[in-house]
């Protein structure tokens, strides 16, 4: 079976499989982030998926439930901190980063960033829009500096003094510890990963995942490959080659991932996710959020 | 009747042919401004509530602030290399144009990496002095920074511009200031930029566009301009009915920047005050005169054009085993197809319409010509939104047509290489345009009518007489335009088919996701063709200049 690609930033990509209608080439539409995936379905861009073969290798959570995306690989949202300055020990929730203890201590990207989007969209979900902006105030309060960056730059500005914690994606971690760039193993031996609510409501996770498209003209090999790409061969390669988490739970994870050890998992179907999205980007402004 | 008749004969193939092409280019537009007059929703009221201030803040402090910047380096370095010999000086002189080559996005992520924590500085002072350093004065990724990025890989418009208004214009009334005894920054400040003032207005008007058109710069770095938003809007909150409102409010500020370039250039245009032309006589400095204007010049130089070369060599050494594979050709002939056939098809339309506004001068013909200078003000991402839909819709209607006699039906965005070119064409006709028309202005019309009187048709007169005349300034268009799309950021990204990356959208695309050292080998490859082309431009024109 062969496979044509075309890539894209999955916002963008969705608008113009939208825009395109049924005259898409596209069968199958892969994106980084629930919330992407979920908007996809909302839109009415995607098509349910009848597969055994999905059922058994996808947990319910991170899936659609009317099968209409599936999850493939999975990330943590986690707190990175310098392993100079900040000890495990005073670090326990995403809320408590908003106390006055972390006043100018916090990097964090822009509200722009899909990541921070989905975060705060779990925060409306479990806590409710009132505390959820509450919280994005207080972080836009202790934040160190200006949001700006992607997420490695959250974390080489923490090891450069800018800041003491960075809200940043397990992979990225993952990613400067094996980088070809000494000068990044060095930034990623400095920094500890904490899981925080592990006492409470759990780690914000997320996925990249795949969904046939609405129009595909060949769904019984987008099928396949779907599944193909769930399989425990390809979830190992997948996932090992950007430090994710599989969602096979045969699959093995990568000997980084390993060494951080397991964590409670935010329990909500991640297509609020996408439910949310608007009124998260919405809050963020509100509160002066860049 | 007879005015009917009249009126159907001065309707000729040029007339038509031009009509065409602006109706194809005012299209994308019209559905901008259309649904610029639909009401706001909810989402409309929240970004002006919360994002439009600092949306145009943040706008205006990077257009006056580059404005500025470029304006005094681009002048203050043509001045320099036009009036003075010091060491270097034959190579920075075009050398100085060279930063063209270097796409603004490029550049900033360059220098981030540079600059960064990780970088080659940090690193540097770490490990080889153990000096700390503040992070505060390493911060490239700010309005500053923007400013930063942008002067020195946008001043090179200004330059080019008034370094050959210098060039031709300059001698006597230099030479009568200094015999007044001015000195030389007398000279520049009091008479030199005062009396180029229509060229650098020119000059800056292109770096303004340049700056309002940007999305990769601003994006990385993380500042809200009108681009940033319109690609928030319409993809994250998936709401392009603001979209368009937003794109619609950047058209007016557009405008506002065509109104202030037209009210201060007046009636001047940057070409001679005599038809006697004499070069000025550079003069020769001798001492620290000359390693300071050798220094000025090989600073502006090496930052925007030699030390981000080096340190993408660099980072492209280091990756490109895994980078430069069957793919990476792939990508490299993917860019070089599609620059070529849009800079082919922009060549030929611009000489068509070109011929016709200069042969047939009327109200209808100037029309034309202006809003074929138009396109190159709409920020490639508006025409890109605007393409889309005159291509969804026409599909639709290929769909009913082929439904209506029972066939199958078949899309014509299955071909979306023709939709990627077509928004090319539309968006860079004005640099290839301005460039034929330049040409033409400069041979007059005269050989053109000789061979008409003789009998030869328009048609026959055209490819035999008026092309080979152009040729030069058809070479000159077709360089800028290919130059252009290989640099192209936004238009592409959001138009480009299946299978099918440039080299700009897959470098913009590693450093968007944080793998900056794998973005050299393309971000590389792209200098240095363009490089190349700017290279050859500046010595066709060199040649045109001398004949």
């Amino acid at each position: 079976m062969e496979v044509n690609v075309v890539q894209g930033k999955g916002n963008e990509l969705m608008e113009r499989l939208d825009r395109e209608g049924e005259a898409t080439e596209a069968d199958v539409f892969i994106t980084a982030d629930a919330g992407n995936l979920a908007r996809l379905k909302e839109k009415g861009l995607t098509q349910a998926i009848e597969s055994d073969v999905l059922a058994q290798n996808i947990p319910e959570k991170l899936k659609d439930t009317d099968n209409e995306w599936f999850g493939l690989t999975k990330r943590a949202r986690v707190i990175v901190y310098s392993l100079e300055r900040v000890d495990p020990s005073e670090l326990s929730t995403y809320e408590a980063l908003t106390e006055e203890a972390w006043q100018d201590r916090v990097l964090i990207r822009s509200s722009e960033n899909i990541y921070n989007q989905s975060l705060m969209a779990s925060f409306i979900e479990l806590n409710g829009e009132e505390a959820a902006k509450e919280w994005a105030q207080g972080i836009v309060d202790n934040m160190a500096r200006e949001p700006k960056g992607g997420d490695t730059d959250q974390m080489t500005a923490v090891v450069a003094g800018e800041g003491d914690v960075a809200i940043a994606n397990t992979y990225y971690v993952g990613r400067l510890l094996n980088s070809e760039n000494p000068e990044d193993v060095k930034v990623g031996e400095q920094l500890g990963v904490f899981f925080p609510n592990q006492d409470s409501t759990g780690t914000h996770i997320n996925i990249s995942g795949a969904a046939v498209t609405k129009h595909a003209s060949n769904v019984d090999n987008a099928t396949a490959f779907i599944e193909y790409l769930s399989s425990v061969d390809a979830q190992e390669v997948f996932a090992e080659a950007n430090n994710e988490y599989p969602v096979n739970e045969e699959a093995e994870i990568s000997e980084t991932l390993q060494s951080w050890g397991d964590f409670k998992e935010q329990d909500i179907n991640l297509t609020t996710l996408g439910n949310n999205n608007a009124r998260a980007i919405q809050l963020m402004n509100e509160v002066g959020w860049k | 009747m007879k005015s009917v008749l009249h009126a159907i004969r001065r309707i000729n193939i040029w007339a038509v042919l031009s009509f065409l092409f602006i109706v194809m280019i005012l299209l994308p537009n019209l559905v901008i401004v259309v649904n610029f007059f639909t009401p706001g929703n909810e989402n409309w009221q929240h970004i002006k509530d919360y994002l439009l201030v600092d949306i145009l803040s943040n706008t205006a402090i990077l257009l006056v602030f580059t404005g500025i910047t470029t304006t005094l380096i681009g002048t203050s370095l043509a001045w320099i290399v036009t009036v003075y010999k010091f060491p270097l000086r034959n190579f920075l002189k075009w050398g100085l144009i060279l930063p063209l080559a270097v796409p603004p996005f490029i550049g900033a992520y360059t220098y981030h990496g540079m600059l960064d924590y990780t970088g080659v500085i940090q690193a540097t002072l770490r490990n080889q002095f153990q000096i700390e350093v503040d992070q505060k004065h390493f911060d490239i990724m700010s309005l500053e920074g923007s400013i930063f990025i942008f002067t020195l890989f946008l001043y090179p418009y200004i330059y080019v511009i008034t370094k050959s208004f210098f060039e031709q214009q300059s001698a006597s009334i230099v030479e009568n200031a200094r015999l007044l005894g001015a000195n030389s920054v007398e000279v520049f400040f009091r008479v030199i930029l005062p009396m180029s003032r229509a060229a650098i207005i020119g000059g800056v008007t292109i770096v303004l566009l340049e700056v309002i058109n940007d999305y990769g710069v601003v994006k990385y770095f993380g500042v809200q301009t009108f681009i940033t938003s319109i690609f928030q809007t319409w993809f994250a909150m998936g709401d392009i009915d603001s979209a368009f409102k937003i794109a619609g409010t950047l058209m007016i500020v557009v405008i506002v920047i065509l109104l202030f370039e037209h009210f201060i250039r007046g009636r001047k245009r940057f070409s001679y005050a005599s038809t006697k032309i004499r070069p000025i006589q550079p003069k020769q400095l001798v001492g620290f005169k000359a390693w300071l204007a050798f220094g000025y010049a090989f600073l502006v130089f090496s930052l925007a054009l030699l030390i981000p070369l080096l340190q993408l060599l660099y980072w492209a050494f280091m990756t490109y085993e895994d980078i430069v594979t069957v793919e990476f050709i792939t990508l490299v002939k993917n860019s070089f197809m599609v620059a070529a056939i849009a800079a082919f098809l922009i060549v030929v339309v611009a000489l068509i319409i070109a011929n016709y506004t200069r042969l047939y001068r009327s109200f209808f013909s100037k029309v034309i010509a202006r809003i074929t200078v138009l396109g190159y003000s709409i920020p490639g991402a508006i025409i890109a939104v605007g393409v889309i839909t005159i291509f969804i819709a026409l599909d639709d209607l290929f769909f009913s047509l082929f439904a209506l006699f029972g066939q199958e039906p078949g899309f014509v965005l299955k071909t979306s290489l023709i939709m990627l070119i077509f928004a090319y064409v539309i968006r860079f006709l004005t640099v290839g345009y301005n460039s034929i028309e330049s040409g033409f202005e400069k041979v007059g019309n005269t050989f053109t009518e000789a061979s008409m009187m003789l009998g030869v048709p328009p048609l026959k007169t055209f490819f035999k007489v008026d092309i080979p005349l152009v040729k030069g300034a058809v070479v000159s268009g077709f360089i800028l335009v290919f130059v252009d799309i290989l640099k192209e950021l936004p238009l592409t990204m959001l138009l480009q088919p299946f299978n099918f990356q440039t080299l700009s959208t897959k470098a913009f695309q590693y450093a968007n996701d944080e793998m900056v050292n794998e973005a050299a080998s393309a971000s590389l490859l792209i200098i240095i063709i363009s490089g190349i082309c700017i290279f050859i431009f500046h010595k066709v024109l060199d040649k045109g200049e001398q004949s």
